[in-house]
């Protein structure tokens, strides 16, 4: 495989771990907007903190991107 | 009369460009990383918005009710649900005489998604239609369906004058 391809398929993998890690982001707006209604503090909380931390990994995966 | 020199890191258009001024279509594309950077940039959007939804949800404050009459005993009828507001204005409530001497009363909002509730006499629970949830008539616990916490409880005391009284609401 030449090196273009690779680095290719390299930046198509990690846009596709992008869009999973925003739509992942989509659902646990749903499940923090249901702990709120249900006054589930600590439910709240870990969305935030799971949300956090896929933002970080999403922000880390654009490292990996070509230009 | 001298021309003007531009300056060294602005890219000078060929002359050519400069005669025919169009944008080919490529010009317009967005890279994969721009694209990358958009969706990051959502992320981080939505990131924000989930630690200020658990702020919320924790700094907000439920008011509890504070005592206040409801309706006559006597008006209530065995079986017949009554509603009424408490706390507040815009907090549904329902009640119930379960015998001559015993009245529940519940927050009406279902602890699921926040849909009404309603008494069923033959089934002795309170029904949410939205998604099937089900309550315990007297202790308002779940018996089924997707809720997963009990209906918040409001404590009555029917006083000497034969008035229903609401003390307080247990979230």
């Amino acid at each position: 495989m030449r090196a273009s391809d690779r680095a290719r398929r390299t930046s198509s993998a990690v846009l596709l771990y992008v869009i999973i890690l925003v739509a992942f982001q989509v659902f646990l707006v749903t499940v923090a907007v249901e702990a709120f209604q249900t006054d589930a503090e600590s439910l709240a909380w870990a969305t935030a903190a799971v949300s956090v931390v896929l933002f970080a990994a999403a922000a880390a995966f654009l490292r990996y991107l070509r230009p | 009369m001298t021309e003007q020199q531009a300056p060294a890191d602005v890219p000078v258009a060929p002359p050519w460009k400069r005669d025919f001024p169009y944008e080919v279509l490529s010009e317009e594309e967005v890279t994969r990383r721009e694209f990358a950077r958009y969706l990051v940039l959502g992320a981080g959007t939505i990131a924000v918005a989930n630690v200020g939804i658990a702020a919320w949800t924790q700094l907000r404050s439920i008011n509890a009710g504070e005592p206040r009459a409801i309706t006559p005993l006597a008006d209530v009828a065995v079986g017949v649900p009554h509603l009424f507001r408490y706390p507040g204005d815009d907090d549904p409530a329902i009640l119930v005489r379960l015998s001559d001497s015993e009245v529940v009363a519940f927050s009406q909002k279902c602890t699921h998604l926040g849909c009404v509730v309603y008494y069923e006499p033959d089934e002795e629970r309170w029904h949410c239609p939205c998604h099937e949830g089900n309550f315990d008539t007297r202790t308002g616990n779940v018996i089924s369906g997707p809720p997963t916490r009990p209906l918040g409880r409001i404590d009555l005391e029917v006083r000497d004058d034969g008035m229903i009284w609401a003390l307080g609401r247990h979230t």
